[in-house]
């Protein structure tokens, strides 16, 4: 076994995994919403950050080790690739993920400041999955129209995400990335810490 | 029939492929379909006829209605929900059943032993069987909490919907703890962790089975991209 202490063990790849699923259960569960409107799922940005704070924040309570993120984020992008999103958002997942990685071991994953802005870095991996939206954008609307979608959801669809409005829902994931982090802190204290599980 | 957990694996990667780039001409169609239909047959192989059924009629409904029912000027609510309950079956139902054929058919140790020989880091194998395992645990401990909380008369925490978050992921999360504490102590003292190179008891072996479907399953890519992106 490692002598130093600050390396990734067998116990926290388990806890890493677990917090991976409970991840995707949370996404899964609100992304299940964006099949009513599409701007819900452009909502998803204020959503998902949100819900997942206080998984999040108990998970970064639990490591506190380098690699811990960026393991959930590569997770997170071969899920992402299996559920059909497509392999052009996985490497900005990553990215994200490793990015939010380094901004929480600056501050040793202690430093609440660091982790707010970590865990802000860590939503944008929702922007990432707008991505094909982007990209291609006119091949990617008649694969939607093709694929069943109705031709009103796929316009609005395309009014809620573009290349203009791209900016805006990156900042909103970032800022309510911390918002998450804040809410999902003040949640794990009140129970987590007076259970005495962090 | 057994198939050796690569030739799973590439299944997957290939049906994730193909669910992505969107069927245009009934060709295609039928190249998806075909692709679709590998796992519920080797779902009927492996004897479980209930779930092979299942996922056969839902996909064979949304497909149904998709074709005949809705085109991309249906409106109203009814319909725009139709399409949103069709859109997500026929997009991701593939890629759903087969994760599912290989999460219920590959046991994790030759999950772990596979990742061995392709060499992926310990780390990532290990997260990633903790939560191909985890999918199932998740749903059990969230319906026990929901009946527990129904036991208790509360339904659905008053409407509030800070409530309503917070009383369902607490109990999820403190049971997740502690499933995940129970877990890796019986994984450390089956020598997860430690510095020698682990064997495995499982043997994997590449049969004809496995060449044969992993041919087709190239094949059938090689043919859908080149009538979509070459024709």
């Amino acid at each position: 076994m490692e002598k130093t202490s600050n390396k990734l063990k067998a116990k926290d790849f388990i806890t890493i995994g677990i917090f991976t699923a409970i991840l995707f259960a949370v996404e899964f569960a609100f992304g299940m919403l964006g099949y009513i409107h599409p701007f819900i799922v452009a909502a998803y940005v204020v959503i998902l950050p949100l819900a997942s704070g206080i998984p999040m924040m108990l998970f970064y309570s639990k490591v506190e080790k380098f690699g811990m993120i960026t393991i959930v984020s590569v997770l997170m992008a071969i899920i992402m690739f299996v559920g059909g999103m497509g392999y052009l958002g996985a490497p900005l997942i990553i990215i994200s993920g490793l990015i939010a990685d380094f901004i929480a071991k600056s501050g040793n994953y202690k430093s609440f400041k660091k982790i707010i802005i970590s865990f802000g870095v860590f939503n944008l991996w929702i922007c990432a999955n707008y991505f094909p939206i982007l990209v291609t954008a006119d091949s990617y609307r008649q694969d939607l129209i093709d694929g069943g979608y109705s031709a009103e959801y796929v316009s609005n669809l395309f009014a809620a995400i573009n290349i203009k409005t791209i900016g805006i829902l990156v900042v909103l994931a970032f800022v309510f990335g911390c918002i998450g982090a804040v809410l999902g802190k003040a949640v794990v204290k009140k129970h987590f810490e007076k259970a005495g599980i962090v | 029939m057994k198939l050796d957990p690569r030739t799973k694996l590439f299944m997957i990667f290939v049906v994730s492929l193909v669910v992505m780039m969107s069927a245009t001409t009934p060709f295609l169609w039928a190249i998806r379909l075909s692709i679709t239909l590998i796992p519920i047959i080797l779902l009927i192989t492996e004897k479980k006829y209930a779930s092979a059924l299942r996922f056969l009629l839902a996909y064979g409904t949304a497909l149904v209605l998709t074709f005949y029912f809705l085109s991309a000027e249906s409106e109203g609510l009814i319909a725009s929900l139709l399409i949103g309950y069709c859109g997500i079956v026929v997009q991701f139902m593939p890629a759903l059943i087969t994760a599912w054929y290989v999460v219920r058919t590959t046991k994790i140790g030759e999950f772990m032993s596979c990742m061995q020989k392709m060499h992926i880091p310990d780390g990532i194998a290990v997260s990633l069987a903790v939560v191909m395992r985890f999918f199932p645990t998740i749903k059990e401990e969230y319906s026990s909490i929901n009946d527990a909380m129904r036991m208790r008369g509360v339904m659905l925490g008053g409407g509030n919907v800070l409530k309503m978050v917070e009383f369902r992921m607490i109990p999820l999360l403190f049971s997740c703890v502690n499933i995940g504490e129970e877990l890796s102590a019986a994984a450390i003292t089956r020598g997860l962790g430690g510095e020698a190179k682990r064997s495995s008891v499982v043997e994997l072996k590449l049969g004809v089975a496995d060449y044969l479907l992993m041919t087709f399953l190239t094949a059938a890519t090689v043919i859908f991209v080149m009538f979509k992106y070459c024709l």
